[in-house]
Formats: C-alpha cells, sequence, structure tokens
C-alpha cells in the first residue's frame, strides 16, 4: 500500500513536470509580447524592455523555465512591472503582471467558488446519476426506462450555455422560482450559500450526469445477470435487496474511475457554467488569462486542473481496489 | 419433499416463446437422489431455476405445480417463496467462481445465508454458525475471511455447498456441482455431498451431463431432451438395459475403461437412425444395418446404430460390479460392431453390414511409430512473468513446464493427460510455435523451431505443417466472418490459389469433415458446437498439415456430440495418416483415441508409454490416482 502510493505519487508528479513544460513550452513560445501588454498602451519602447527585463523574458527559455521549476519547490523574488520585489513562497506559481498578484493566491481567490461548484455539482451526478441509471436498469425495456433513457439523452446532448440561460430566464427571471444564481461564501451562511449555487449545481450536474446515468444503466444491466447476484437471490434474499448489495457492488468499479475523471475536470474549473452565471471561479480566471496572454496565470490554472485531474484518477484507483478485493494495486 | 406436476417454462422475448419444459412431473423422497440427465440445451437448469421459484416473472411463463414440503411454489407471491428459498430448497451453482461474490469474504457470505432465514440472530451468532459450517465441508477457520478467489476450484464449491445447506433445507438442488472441476476433485466434492446428505436427509435433485456422476450417486434418474421427459427409473436399470434408444446412446457415447479404443462411438443421431428403422429399433439390439444416411451427412460418423454402445456394460459406473467381461452386463446387446467394419462404413454409404463383434474384444492393437520423430521436445522449460515493477519486489516467475521431454512420431497420435494447471496446454503451444521456451529444445521433423513464436517468418512456415484445433469453437471462430472465410484463410496466407479455387478446396474440406458445400456462406452462430467444431477441424486442415494439435478439442461439447468429433478426427487420421498431439484432461477419452499416452502433473512428465502400458499398468502412483478417479 505505502509501495502503491510513492509509486503513484511519483507518477503524478512525472505527469505535471511534462504538463508545465508543454504549457511552457506553447505559451512562453508563442509570438506574442507579454511585456507590451504589462506594460500597458502608453509605454514607449524603453520602457517595455525594462518591462521584459523585470518580466525576465529577455531570458533564454530554459532558464526561465528552470526558475519557474525552481519558484514551485523552493520558491522566489519576482519584480513587478515596476520593479518593486514581490517575495513569492513556494510552491510558487509565477507573478501575474495582468492581476498584480502571484498566481497562486489568485487562484486561491476564486478557488473557493470553484470547490463549492464542482462539490455540489459532483453530488448531484452522483445521486442523479445513479439513481436514474438504476431505476432505469431495474425497470428494463418498461415505459420508465425509456422516459428515463431519453431524459439521460436530452442531457447529455443539451449544452449548458442553452441549458443554463433556458431555466436562469424561465426559473429566475420569469417565474422567480429560484434564487439569483450567485456567490456567496459558504461562512457567510450557508442558506444564501446554496441558494446561489442551486442552479449552477442542478445545470452542471444534470448535464454531466446523464453520461454517467447511461454507463450506469448499462453497467447495472450486465452485472444483473452475474451468478452472485442469482447466488444471493437463491439463499433468501429480495431482488431489490439482491440488486443493491451485489448488483451495485459489481457495476460500482467502472463509475468510480468515471466519477475520478469528471472529478478532476470539474476541479480543474468549469469556464461554461461559470459565465453563464456570473461566477468567478477558476475556470474564468483561466480563460481571462489565454485572452489577456497572462503567461504565468495560464501556465498556473492549466498545472492545477492536471493536478486535480492526477489526484482524483488514483483516488478512484483506490476506491476501486477498495471496491473489489481481486484488484491489486500496482 | 419436491413434487413437480405437469412442470411447464416458456420463454418469451421479442414477441416469439420458446418452451424449454414440456409438461414435466417427478417426486424427489426424503433422503433420495434423484439424477436429471440431459445435453445442453435440454433443460433441466430451467428445472431446477423453476423448482426455486428463480426464473424471471417478466419474460418467463412458468405453469403447472411445483411443491417443496407441501408449499406451492408456481404462482406463489415473492414473500413466500423468499421464505422457502435458502431454508426449505437451496441450490448448487455449477460454476462456483461466477455463483459466489467476488466481494465478500465466504465467512461473510455463509452468515448472510443463515441471518436471512435467522432474523433473531445476531452477527456474531451468524458467524459462530458460518464457522463451524466450513469446518464441516473442510475449510480451515484461518481461511474464513478469505475471498472466493483466493481458493481453489474444489474448495470454492465446498463454499457453495457449506451456504446452501447452512439452513439444512429439505430439498438441495445441484445444478452441474462438478463439472468443472478435476477428476480427483470432482470425486472428493461428490463424496462430501453424500456425507451431508446422510447426516441431514436432505433430499437431492442432482442435475448433470455426466451419465457417470449420475451413476455413482444417484438413486434413480430421469432423461431429459428438448424439454421432454425421455425416460425414468432406477439408475442400474437405466443404465444397462434402457427402454429409450436415446437413453442408451446418452449413455454409450462417452469412452470408458470398456471400451475397446479405436472404435467407433454410438452417437445420438444413430440412435435415433436406428429408431426410425423398424428393423433397428428393436431394443433388444440385435445387429442391424448401416443407418439410412441422408439426414445424417452432416454427422457421417453417426452411420452406426446406437446399440453398440450399449455394449459397454455400465461395469465402470456401477462401481460394484467390476464385470470383466464388457458384454456381460448386457445380456441381448450384441449389436457391437468391431472397429475394422466401422472404419470402412465411414463417409461411404456403402458399409459392409455390420459384423457381430464378440464382446470386450482386446484392444485394437497399437500402431507401430512409422517412423522417427516428427515433433520432439527435449528438456522444456517455461515460465511466466517474474516483470520487475517500477518499485517494489520482483514478482515471482511461474514454472508453468519444468524439464519437460516429449515426441510424437509420424503418423502417431499422442496424449497428453493432466489436470488443469499441469502445463500441458503450455508443452502444446510450444510445439505449436506459439510461445518461446525459456529454454529446452523443441524440433519439427528435425528442424529446429523454438524460436518460432519470435520469429514472424519460422512461423508462418511452421504453420504450413502444424496446426491446430482448439478447445472452444464457439470461440475460436471469427463470429463475423463466414465459414468459407474462415476455412480459407489458411490457404490465402499460404498459397496463391484463386479465389475460385479456394473455394472448391473449402468446399472439399467441408465434405471431408461430414458437412457440406452449401454451408460455406453461412456464419458460425448458424451451427451447432459439433458443427462449429468440424469447421474449426477443416480450417486446421486447409493446408495438408503434418501434425494436428488439438488442444482439448472435445471437452466443450456434449458427449454425443464429442463422440461425433471423435468418430471423425479417428477417420480423419486413418485418411490422411495425419500425427496428432492430443490434449486433454479425460483419460477415457485419451485411452480411446490415442496410441501413446503422457501424463503431466506441475510441469513435469511423470509417466509416458504406449496407451496399453500406461492405463493396464500404470507405474506412477499420480497416473493411478488419475485413473481410479477419472474412470
Amino acid at each position: 500500500m505505502t509501495g502503491y502510493v510513492l509509486r503513484r505519487a511519483l507518477q503524478a508528479a512525472a505527469v505535471l513536470l511534462a504538463i508545465t513544460a508543454a504549457a511552457f513550452g506553447l505559451f512562453y513560445a508563442a509570438p506574442s509580447d507579454p511585456a507590451l501588454i504589462a506594460c500597458g498602451p502608453k509605454c514607449d519602447t524603453g520602457q517595455v524592455e525594462a518591462v521584459r527585463h523585470s518580466m525576465g523574458l529577455d531570458q533564454p527559455l530554459a532558464g526561465q523555465y528552470a526558475d519557474y521549476l525552481r519558484g514551485l519547490v523552493a520558491g522566489r523574488v519576482i519584480d513587478d512591472v515596476d520593479g518593486t520585489p514581490i517575495d513569492c513562497a513556494a510552491p510558487c506559481l509565477g507573478y501575474s503582471y495582468t492581476l498584480h498578484q502571484p498566481v497562486l493566491d489568485a487562484i486561491g481567490d476564486r478557488f473557493p467558488v470553484t470547490l463549492s461548484l464542482a462539490g455540489g455539482a459532483l453530488a448531484v451526478i452522483v445521486v442523479l446519476g445513479v439513481g436514474v441509471g438504476f431505476a432505469a436498469a431495474l425497470r428494463r425495456g418498461t415505459a420508465t426506462d425509456r422516459l428515463l433513457s431519453g431524459f439521460t439523452l436530452v442531457g447529455a446532448s443539451v449544452q449548458i450555455y442553452f441549458l443554463g440561460y433556458a431555466l436562469q430566464y424561465l426559473l429566475v427571471y420569469t417565474t422567480d422560482l429560484f434564487p439569483v444564481p450567485g456567490y456567496t461564501p459558504f461562512g457567510d451562511g450557508p442558506g444564501a450559500w446554496a441558494a446561489g449555487l442551486l442552479l449552477p449545481w442542478l445545470v452542471l450536474g444534470f448535464v454531466n450526469a446523464a453520461v454517467f446515468a447511461r454507463l450506469a444503466r448499462s453497467q447495472m444491466l450486465e452485472t444483473m445477470h452475474e451468478g452472485y447476484v442469482r447466488t444471493a437471490r437463491g439463499k433468501g434474499m429480495s431482488a431489490l435487496r439482491a440488486h443493491l448489495k451485489y448488483t451495485g457492488r459489481g457495476a460500482a468499479a467502472p463509475l468510480a474511475q468515471l466519477l475520478g475523471l469528471e472529478a478532476g475536470a470539474l476541479f480543474g474549473g468549469a469556464f461554461i457554467t461559470e459565465t453563464v452565471f456570473g461566477l468567478g471561479g477558476v475556470g474564468k480566471l483561466a480563460v481571462d488569462a489565454v485572452v489577456q496572454n497572462d503567461l504565468p496565470t495560464v501556465v498556473g490554472t492549466v498545472l492545477l486542473a492536471a493536478f486535480f485531474v492526477v489526484l482524483f484518477v488514483a483516488l478512484a484507483d483506490l476506491v476501486v481496489a477498495w471496491l473489489d478485493p481481486r484488484v491489486r494495486l500496482a | 419433499m419436491l413434487r413437480v406436476r405437469d412442470l411447464t417454462v416458456s420463454f418469451t422475448g421479442r414477441g416469439r416463446s420458446v418452451t424449454a419444459v414440456h409438461g414435466l412431473s417427478f417426486d424427489l423422497a426424503r433422503g433420495e437422489v434423484l439424477g436429471l440427465v440431459g445435453e445442453s440445451g435440454s433443460g433441466k437448469s430451467t428445472v431446477g431455476l423453476a423448482a426455486m421459484g428463480l426464473h424471471d416473472a417478466a419474460r418467463t411463463t412458468v405453469g403447472g405445480s411445483v411443491t417443496v414440503g407441501g408449499a406451492e411454489v408456481v404462482g406463489a407471491p415473492d414473500s413466500a417463496v423468499r421464505a422457502l428459498r435458502g431454508a426449505r430448497i437451496a441450490m448448487v451453482f455449477q460454476d462456483a467462481l461466477a455463483a459466489l461474490s467476488p466481494f465478500h469474504s465466504v465467512l461473510d457470505q455463509l452468515a448472510e445465508a443463515y441471518r436471512l432465514h435467522h432474523r433473531a440472530a445476531g452477527r456474531a451468532e451468524a458467524r459462530e454458525r458460518a464457522r463451524a459450517m466450513l469446518d464441516r465441508v473442510g475449510i480451515p477457520a484461518a481461511r474464513a475471511r478469505d475471498y472466493p478467489h483466493q481458493f481453489s476450484g474444489g474448495m470454492r464449491q465446498r463454499v457453495m455447498i457449506a451456504i446452501a445447506l447452512v439452513n439444512a433445507p429439505d430439498v438441495l438442488i445441484a445444478d452441474e456441482p462438478t463439472t468443472a472441476l478435476d477428476a480427483r476433485v470432482q470425486r472428493q466434492v461428490l463424496s462430501l455431498l453424500a456425507e451431508l446428505r446422510e447426516e441431514s436427509g436432505t433430499a437431492v435433485l442432482l442435475i448433470t451431463h455426466d451419465v457417470g456422476v449420475v451413476a455413482a450417486t444417484c438413486d434413480r434418474m430421469l432423461v431429459m431432451r428438448a424439454g421432454h421427459l425421455v425416460e425414468s427409473g432406477p439408475t442400474g436399470k437405466l443404465l444397462t438395459q434402457a427402454e429409450h434408444p436415446y437413453t442408451r446412446a446418452l449413455i454409450g457415447a462417452a469412452p470408458t475403461r470398456e471400451t475397446v479404443p479405436g472404435t467407433r462411438l454410438p452417437t445420438v443421431e444413430s440412435a435415433e437412425a436406428s429408431a426410425v428403422d423398424p428393423g433397428a429399433a428393436d431394443p433388444g439390439g440385435a445387429p442391424a444395418g448401416p443407418a439410412p444416411a441422408g439426414r445424417v451427412r452432416a454427422g457421417a460418423p453417426g452411420t452406426l446404430v446406437g446399440t453398440a454402445g450399449a455394449v459397454r456394460a455400465m461395469a465402470p459406473f456401477a462401481a460394484t460390479a467390476e464385470g470383466g467381461a464388457t458384454g456381460s452386463g448386457a445380456p441381448g446387446l450384441a449389436g457391437a460392431v468391431s472397429g475394422g467394419a466401422a472404419r470402412d462404413s465411414a463417409g461411404r454409404e456403402s458399409a459392409a453390414p455390420a459384423a457381430p463383434a464378440a464382446p470386450a474384444a482386446p484392444a485394437a492393437p497399437v500402431k507401430p511409430p512409422a517412423g522417427g520423430p516428427l515433433a520432439e521436445v527435449v528438456d522444456l522449460h517455461v515460465s511466466f512473468g517474474g516483470r520487475r515493477p517500477l518499485l517494489g519486489r520482483r514478482s515471482e516467475p511461474v514454472h508453468a513446464v519444468r524439464g519437460v521431454s516429449l515426441r510424437v512420431g509420424e503418423g502417431e497420435t499422442l496424449g497428453l493427460v493432466g489436470e488443469s494447471g499441469s502445463g500441458k496446454s503450455t508443452t502444446a503451444r510450444v510445439l505449436a510455435g506459439l510461445r518461446k521456451p525459456t529454454s529446452g529444445s523443441v524440433r519439427f521433423d528435425g528442424r529446429d523451431i523454438a524460436r518460432a513464436a519470435v520469429d514472424t517468418r519460422l512461423r508462418r512456415e511452421l504453420s504450413r505443417e502444424v496446426q491446430l484445433v482448439f478447445q472452444d469453437p464457439y470461440a475460436s471462430l471469427n463470429p463475423r466472418r463466414t465459414v468459407e472465410e474462415s476455412v480459407t484463410l489458411p490457404l490465402r496466407v499460404h498459397t496463391d490459389l484463386d479465389a475460385a479455387a479456394r473455394r472448391d478446396r473449402a468446399a472439399g474440406l467441408l465434405e471431408q469433415v461430414g458437412m457440406s458445400a452449401d454451408h460455406l456462406d453461412r456464419y458460425p452462430h448458424e451451427f451447432s458446437g459439433g458443427q462449429r467444431q468440424r469447421v474449426g477441424i477443416a480450417r486446421a486442415l486447409a493446408l495438408r498439415p503434418r501434425l494436428i494439435i488439438a488442444d482439448e478439442p472435445v471437452s466443450a461439447l456434449d458427449v454425443s456430440v464429442q463422440a461425433q468429433v471423435l468418430n471423425l478426427l479417428m477417420d480423419l487420421r486413418d485418411e490422411l495418416g495425419l500425427s496428432l498431439l492430443f490434449v486433454s484432461h479425460d483419460l477415457a477419452v485419451v485411452r480411446h483415441f490415442c496410441d501413446r499416452v503422457a501424463v503431466m502433473r506441475a510441469g513435469t512428465v511423470v509417466e509416458s508409454g504406449p496407451r496399453d502400458e500406461v492405463f493396464d499398468d500404470p507405474k506412477a502412483a499420480y497416473t493411478r490416482e488419475l485413473l481410479a478417479a477419472g474412470m
């Protein structure tokens, strides 16, 4: 077990290193001038040159990358555009010349929004996906099954920006059934926090739950004819209980794997949902950074997203091993 | 205890309905063991599930009546049937690995079975009961917390039996409880079942395709075919003087120690042919001429009369009456046909009239090997695994084969026998050039072929001479390819015949294996298991190889189909002068089919020699053990 965790940690580090290299190479080698943007339209050539120097952009690419990695591990001091030294503690993801704050702080400011949004959406995915999938499987071939399966097909094919705006218009502005979406910190009152995120949770959850529900249904159908389910019924267990205890267990592993991937993706930011509902999360930060050529923030958010995917996939593997004693962690 | 009246089970789906059981009636008394025998598709397992009330009501219609100790199962509300299931009537399923939950320890699964019918019992009490029951079936307490995949096949089946019997049911339904097990383990499980039955007085319905198992364990037996009851009666009577030709064919189809090696085996088709031919249908089994061959064409081997099989006098089954002379146990069943006459009649409809053969004819003489060794392995070692992961310890390699030396002579059939895990299939794969040996030499026709598995050119050249017939005819034919495509593939790879010539050749091959050119454009799913295996054999013959390696070619087939395929292989061997390496766990089949035999255990050859020497005078203790358990 310790060996497994160690191996996975090493693997994760290797993946993340490769991701930083790729993001770094792609964005820093791009033919644009962050110094010009950071300095602003009123700068003259000399000023831009000074800014470029203070941002370290006149260094060779390999040197910049080495600085970046060093900062990640040990922290470093970075000069702002005007030359003010900024202390960026480890793990230093660089300094955003656009936002004038260390990237980690920029992410930290917005992360509670992403955490709240992703956490709630995941809960909706699990409850709705597993519930609909299992209900459809148990009633296979009936009208219920067709209705639920049709419902998931709608979910899988509809776009968040369409569903989000449509529901917002119908449920919030026209009928007042839902509170206005927005983010209130959890500390300011759980009620307000949940009320503001309710619609985003449902929309993001529903769209992602659709795929999940379809997988849950097919996994369940595949498992419900397994010998051990029949054995359980042969012991005198009711069909429903046998399906909950045995079919559910047998169907769970692929669902856990998919959930791991989805969780990783959601925690990396949900740009479209954030935009539709006006939430300032990590997704919006990342897209803004790309648009504004804020390279340190771009690399930082890419790294964060990759980190979460790697983390949740590893967690999913642990869950699978816990679910099925035949699985050996290797 | 169990009373079945007019049981009819139909499956409905996609607008059509298939009736699997037609109006079956029988009784099972307290403490009795009743064998329910039939081939796959006969509806025997459906009967077991109906008795448990386990059919899916949405897709199955169950009619008639099944009562367990007076309580009706058919049409009863689910809660009432649930109270019976696991408490009054329990079931042991065929494949224990699939039937046990992989997610729970055997102790928990057993305790659950107890608690479901003892609501008042606490966890601790249920575990206590479960431990006692595990102990009773011979699972040590130290392993109670282990999971099913950590046990051997025999132990898993013991766990399954413990689960079924933990609530001391009145009726136990055992559906093929020993089918996937090696002969020795099979015997252990059956005797455990017998012991427990005597202790508890549980009545047992034993569902199986294996007449031998029924003979060893059952008081009475029912024979089912296509959902209908063919015949029923006391086991001893049915084994020796069955009324119905189907019963006789089923009983006679599997070779036993008493069968004369190399003779044709009776098949169900031949039994039917004899049934429609009034002269031959005489249950007395008077010698009869070859059956009309028209519809049997697909089953060319079936041109003999079924009664021949009955001659095998069920002595080995009856365990007690070990009649020396084969025929003596079956007075009046003199329809045996000598091996020679049988071969002559094969394929040719102008067969000579069957000559009445002397009962218990001495074994056909073993052919002397015609030449030097055609294929040979010397001091073969094969190990698997042992890869080192990125971090952590290197896993121990598994030594599947350790120091095996074998040779197959020109025109000879070598039987390679052993239990599962003995390394026999691995050895066969090395000889086929599909696996690289870890060490040792492999030669075919004097040429070193050890590198065939990693050298594509050598492998291609070798495959002109060495072909394979696989165990599972369902898995070894591509379901998306027509028979023609499957059979002509080797010709496409190895010859420059054009499409028309290939098709001609394929048609000829199909006729050679008892099928017809009409079958060329069909897909595997349109054929029965026996026909598919014929297609597999035709494919293997396409390049006119010199050596055929057949890895358990008949073990996935029903006994009557097995008889057809064995008959076919014997005909082809004689016709084409093939050499064969025949891998099997079934000693009776090997004895019937092979000239020489090598017995493998745990990666080594414990004994090898001419057939009669190995079977009549086994030197190794292990061989004797196998013979005692298996035949």
